[in-house]
């Protein structure tokens, strides 16, 4: 059973709502709306988050994903439609039940961390368990266990504004996890940090998830980002869910030009794997073991380019039994690089896309743009 | 455009409180009266100094030991000062009100910062809460609330109340969303969020607020010394309107440092209180380092027991004082037995003088005394409503001419002390040439065309622009400046120094005259009018009340030579020693107390000179009947006879008279009535004449029935009375004569039903309608005390359908003249208007059916002239 579902949700604010979802339904414009003062912030949003999964929710500033994630705890009422947690209707819930499932069953990281400035990181972690009702000795031993985590050990005593930013957010995801949700909504949370410090938070959240299995409903507006964390990805925009996959799907099956731009800037070699790019042999092809290099289906592509520019050829793929199904060489991934099209055509022949039509407006460009830079270097150098 | 009748409105609003919600301003009334007591009883009660150490402790704590010694020798200067107990009195006011205001403003600033629209419904409300100046309700406080302490803190309340709702409402709503947002995420109810999260973020805003709140406080607590509220606000007030400078920078000191320690206590309990200023100060005391035993603060503990201690130790020396002060009190001319007597009076000279005067008359006399310096305005209205009970500067019949009308139904008037006064206006004198108000004319120049006047609301102030500048021919040249007298006096000064022309409007008596040298202009026309009398005033029944006071103040009388005297005394002994003034004066003055207060009872009352002779008189139950048998009671066992009395009914009592048995009895009705027991025993009885007369019987309504004032004006209204006329027994003659003739006559017949029933239902039925105000028409006669303990209006009968009035006679025995010559003479002349028979029965009434001859004993004693008038002796 999924854990989380959201069926047909609509958010509108201004007069009234309902007629509003009426028209939206009928086909009506969002713009449209717009103009009479009404702003429809969330239209038609379904989607199934299965336990133990990250579902990404991405897209840029406006596009409705924090207010879908409100909808999520209860914090923002749906104007229309419901969401189902554990089977549970949380959008007719009561309001005590409704705090009751808040407390205990879903917790929430903010962008700006949300830390009470009068309480210590460990009254901070607390917080939730407080709120519970959990005995002080108690509360404060999860607090505590939950802080040493997410790195904090020894910082219990210190106040939110004596930490970086962070040290912040650790603790706001240990206030998260101290309750023991099954569920973690987070917005935007760490978007607020700088780069190399967003990184280290990613690296800690997958490995944190690695043992937790949490389910969590991850909001963003940085592609990159989503690719890292999700195992699901929807791609808002405008309020509606333009796209919902893996971010190889995203990535390489774009939905739309929107998606298909949005995907642009994003850093190719570390969502597409070999399987994907590489070309197929017959499946009893004597496999040479000799030249040294071989990797999954799974593989990124980013991982192949050490071997690739020592001087291998050819980069043998296997499968999960080590046999041979197919080959990455130069020419592969350089028009993996290069060539999105060649990509679809390789990668998965059904997949009928207009973007074979329609050249990608900046596909000249295209081999500079990928990040992070480190790589980028080293294919110019290569070349 | 049309003139709005805002004002009046106002006022009517204002009275229609105060008649329907009395009790509930009363309530208010105790409730504050008892906050402020209890905290000042705490306050006052210790040794200053030691009391001092207290505060001196809480600032250690609050913030550091250097604070603390501050605040030690401010509060020490206030006691040198010898200004403590005021200070005390202001605090425990500040206290009061703004502990009632924070509890208001709080929760109200919640509300606000949770919904809109009560934040946009609060805001204009706050807004006219602090704009609008404090005397406008001030004063119609002290219409509700009496002169005291309550207009002072209400209006303090309604002052200092809107900076504790904002600053609620705003550090509320400045709480970052996302905060709320969070605490909403992790499922914290709505109440929670509040406490949790809301409040403790606000709180060094709402902390803010709260002195605010108490800065207000301290401000106002000033201002509320006009409307009585005591204190160092009563201090500044009386200082500023007597220009003694110095006695008001004194109290100006002490408000300061009252309004510095507050204002830095609460400032700092801040960081007591609310975690984020714990945090600021934690890291501002790692910050300081250097000179650490500065910054030492006791920790909670070490404060709790400093304060412990000093609170016990002024606690300890309390009683022990207390023990010795109760010393043995000079017993004999102890009459007031520490009864409290409230005085009031206006900051002018001999209102002074006379005040107190009288607090040191009646303070030897065994009673406690309380006074109190208020303006015109106020005073009165006290008086009226017997927060104060008396005072002795009222002018009339011209200068508080509006003030008594406005109440004079509260208000007895006690006789003048002192007069006449005058009236002028007034140059000094070297201002060569200007001798007369004639002389002003063509003089405007030198004058800059300004006449300085006083208070814009004194009487003297109308007169002077409405006839004394028109009958001169100043208008138009001179331009009267009205101001205050404390300025007119300051102008006065101000002027005389630089030898600049100034002319004033001024009075006698008054001290300027003795201070500097200054010229009345004459006044050959008259415009001044006739010269005043300084009457004492007191609360309607106080001379009821305090029988043996009012004599004294009926009596009381000084020359001018004594009022100067007690003037300039006070004068030299300057501020704050008035009552040591006084008593010097009247140590200088033997004899002087036992003149204005003698103590009654001292010697023997006057004897008749028939003492000791028994008097049997008799009487049957008629409420006149019951008065005038205990009056003369009483006035007899007064003049040294003894007196036995027995009830009868009409019949056996003319009988005994006749037989000689019984003396005399006071209630004959003649003609008719006792027409038949007269002529049977026609020579064996005494008329000795009639003391009360004419009765009559009548249909009477309540005054409230406006329209309705004779027999006539009841046709045509018998729906409003549903028919109906409240009758007494069938069997009364006079039930026979209203169905007979009376409704015959005025063609009622029909309309209205005469009910009979008894008299004590009718009297019931008539309080019931009366509570009510319901119509009620009902059958009474004259006399009857429900005239004189309700407003009632005796129906007119222009075509006589009652018949005549009778008169009351006493009756004696045959030889009555002969046995109690002196008495016979007493009685001949023994007269009582309706007025005082019903103030009689009314007391009696009261007394119940027991306590009759007491109640005739207070009834006289409330009268004392009566004794006199009736049993004369020489």
């Amino acid at each position: 059973m999924s854990r989380l579902q959201a069926e047909h949700l609509y958010k509108v604010f201004g007069r009234r709502p309902e007629d509003a979802v009426h028209r939206l339904e009928a086909g009506a414009d969002r713009d449209e709306l717009r103009a009479e003062g009404t702003t429809a912030a969330v239209i038609d949003a379904s989607f199934t988050v299965e336990p133990g999964q990250i579902f990404v929710v991405m897209g840029l500033s406006g596009s409705g994903k924090s207010t879908l994630l409100r909808m999520l705890n209860g914090l923002l009422e749906p104007t229309a439609g419901r969401v189902l947690f554990d089977g549970d209707d949380i959008t007719h819930l009561n309001p005590r039940k409704l705090r009751e499932v808040r407390s205990k069953k879903i917790s929430m990281v903010f962008q700006h961390f949300a830390l009470f400035p009068h309480r210590s990181v460990l009254e901070n972690a607390a917080y939730g368990l407080e709120v519970q009702g959990v005995a002080k000795e108690e509360r404060l031993r999860r607090a505590t266990e939950a802080l040493e985590l997410c790195g904090l050990k020894g910082w219990e005593k210190s106040w939110p504004d004596e930490l970086s930013g962070g040290m912040q957010q650790r603790v706001g995801l240990a206030r998260a996890l101290a309750t023991d949700a099954d569920l973690l909504l987070m917005d935007e949370s760490f978007s607020a940090l700088d780069p190399l410090i967003r990184r280290d938070m990613q690296d800690q959240l997958l490995e944190l998830q690695k043992t937790l299995k949490k389910t969590i409903v991850f909001i963003t507006h940085d592609l990159n980002e989503a690719m890292r964390l999700g195992d699901q990805i929807a791609v808002m925009r405008d309020g509606r869910i333009v796209q919902t996959g893996t971010g190889e799907d995203i990535l390489v099956r774009p939905a739309n030009d929107y998606v298909r731009r949005f995907v642009e800037d994003v850093d190719r070699t570390r969502v597409l794997t070999a399987g994907s790019i590489m070309e197929k042999v017959a499946a009893d092809t004597e496999f040479s073991d000799d030249e040294g290099s071989s990797c999954s289906a799974e593989t990124p592509v980013a991982e192949l380019f050490a071997a690739l520019a020592e001087g291998t050829t050819e980069i043998s793929v296997t499968d999960d039994d080590g046999d041979l199904i197919g080959v990455v060489g130069h020419e592969q991934l350089f028009s993996a690089l290069a060539d999105e099209a060649r990509i679809d055509e390789t990668a998965d022949e059904t997949h009928t896309d207009k973007a074979g039509a329609e050249a990608a407006p900046t596909a000249g460009v295209q081999a500079a743009v990928p990040a992070p830079r480190e790589t980028v270097k080293a294919v110019k150098s290569d070349a | 455009m049309p003139r709005l009748e805002f004002g009046s409105w106002v006022e009517d609003a204002v009275g229609w409180l105060q008649t329907h919600l009395a009790w509930l301003f009363d309530f208010v009334n105790s409730v504050l009266e008892g906050m402020y007591e209890g905290v000042d009883t705490v306050l006052s009660a210790g040794e200053p100094l030691l009391i001092a150490g207290i505060f001196a402790v809480i600032a250690c704590w609050l913030r550091g030991l250097l604070p603390g010694f501050l605040a030690f020798v401010g509060f020490a200067l206030i006691d040198s000062l010898g200004l403590w107990d005021d200070a005390m009195a202001t605090l425990s006011l500040v206290i009061v009100a703004a502990v009632i205001t924070v509890v208001l403003a709080v929760p109200l600033g919640i509300w606000a910062a949770k919904s809109k629209r009560i934040s946009g419904a609060i805001r204009p409300v706050l807004d006219v809460m602090q704009t609008m100046p404090a005397f406008v309700y001030l004063i119609p406080g002290v219409m509700f609330f009496g002169v005291g302490v309550t207009p002072g803190v209400i209006a303090t309340i309604v002052f200092a109340m809107p900076p504790g709702v904002r600053m609620t409402e705003l550090g509320i709503r400045q709480v970052d969303g996302e905060l709320v947002e969070a605490a909403e995420a992790f499922g914290t109810s709505p109440k929670h969020t509040l406490t949790r999260v809301q409040l403790p973020l606000a709180l060094p805003t709402i902390m803010a607020g709260i002195n605010q709140v108490i800065m207000l406080a301290l401000s106002m607590v000033v201002i509320g010394g006009m409307a009585g509220a005591g204190g160092l606000g009563e201090k500044v007030y009386a200082a500023i309107t007597q220009l003694q400078v110095g006695l008001a920078a004194e109290s100006g000191v002490a408000v300061v440092i009252l309004a510095m320690y507050l204002d830095r206590m609460t400032g700092a309990l801040n960081q007591r209180v609310s975690p984020l200023g714990r945090r600021a100060a934690a890291k501002a005391a790692a910050a300081a380092g250097r000179l650490k035993f500065v910054h030492y603060k006791p920790g909670t503990a070490i404060a709790t027991v400093g304060v412990v201690v000093l609170a016990l130790v002024a606690g300890g020396m309390n009683i022990a004082v207390s023990k010795d002060d109760s010393g043995p009190q000079t017993a004999a001319a102890d009459i007031g037995k520490g009864k409290k007597i409230n005085l009031g009076y206006i900051p002018w000279d001999e209102g002074i003088a006379s005040t107190y005067l009288w607090k040191e008359l009646l303070e030897q006399r065994g009673y406690e005394t309380d006074i109190k310096q208020l303006d015109p305005g106020p005073l009165y209205s006290g008086v009226a409503r017997g927060d104060i009970d008396f005072q002795t500067d009222a002018w009339l019949p011209t200068t508080h001419k509006d003030y008594w009308d406005k109440n004079a139904a509260n208000l007895e008037d006690l006789g003048s002390w002192y007069g006449p006064t005058s009236l002028e206006l007034t140059v000094p004198s070297y201002m060569k040439g200007i001798d007369s108000l004639e002389d002003l004319k063509g003089q405007g120049k030198k004058f800059k065309g300004k006449i300085i006047g006083i208070e814009a609301s004194a009487g003297m102030m109308k007169t002077l622009n409405e006839k004394v500048l028109k009958d001169y021919g100043l208008e138009g040249e001179y331009k009267v400046v009205s101001s205050s007298t404390s300025s007119m006096l300051a102008e006065l000064q101000r002027s005389i120094q630089k030898k600049e022309p100034v002319v004033v409007t001024l009075w006698s008596p008054h001290w300027a005259y003795g201070k500097y040298d200054l010229k009345k202009l004459q006044d050959p026309k008259k415009a001044w009018g006739e010269g005043e009398q300084i009457h004492t005033v007191a609360h309607k029944g106080f001379s009821k009340k305090d029988p043996t006071v009012a004599k004294w103040l009926k009596d009381f009388k000084l020359d001018e030579k004594q009022l100067t005297g007690l003037e300039n005394a006070i004068k030299d002994a300057g501020e704050n020693n008035e009552q040591q003034a006084v008593k010097t004066w009247l140590k200088k003055n033997p004899g002087l107390v036992d003149k204005l207060a003698p103590v009654p009872g001292g010697g023997a009352k006057a004897q008749g000179r028939d003492a000791g002779m028994t008097v049997d008189m008799g009487y049957f139950p008629w409420d006149e009947a019951i008065a005038s048998t205990y009056l003369w009671e009483n006035i007899l066992e007064d003049r040294g006879y003894k007196t036995t009395n027995k009830q009868l009914d009409p019949g056996p009592l003319y009988t005994s008279l006749a037989q000689g048995q019984m003396d005399v009895q006071f209630d004959a009705w003649l003609p008719t009535t006792h027409k038949d027991y007269v002529d049977q025993y026609k020579d064996k009885l005494t008329d000795i004449g009639s003391w009360y007369g004419p009765t009559s019987l009548e249909l009477s309504v309540p005054s409230y029935m406006k329209g309705i004032d004779s027999l006539e004006d009841l046709k045509g209204q018998g729906k409003k009375f549903k028919g109906k006329i409240i009758g007494i027994e069938a069997s009364a003659g006079m039930m026979k004569t209203l169905n007979e003739k009376v409704l015959k006559d005025y063609g009622l017949e029909g309309e209205y039903k005469v009910v009979s029933s008894s008299t004590s239902s009718m009297l019931a039925e008539l309080q019931r309608s009366i509570q009510k105000k319901e119509p009620v028409v009902v059958t009474l006669w004259s006399p009857h005390w429900a005239y004189g303990k309700y407003d009632l209006k005796k129906l007119q009968d222009p075509k006589k359908a009652w018949g005549e009035g009778e008169q009351i006679h006493v009756m004696g025995k045959k030889d009555f003249a002969k046995d109690f010559p002196e008495l016979n003479g007493w009685l001949k002349n023994f007269k009582m208007t309706e007025e005082e028979l019903a103030s009689l029965e009314v007391e009696i009434q009261k007394g119940g059916p027991d306590q009759q001859k007491e109640s005739a004993r207070r009834w006289l004693d409330a009268h004392p002239e009566m004794l006199d008038r009736f049993a004369p002796v020489k």
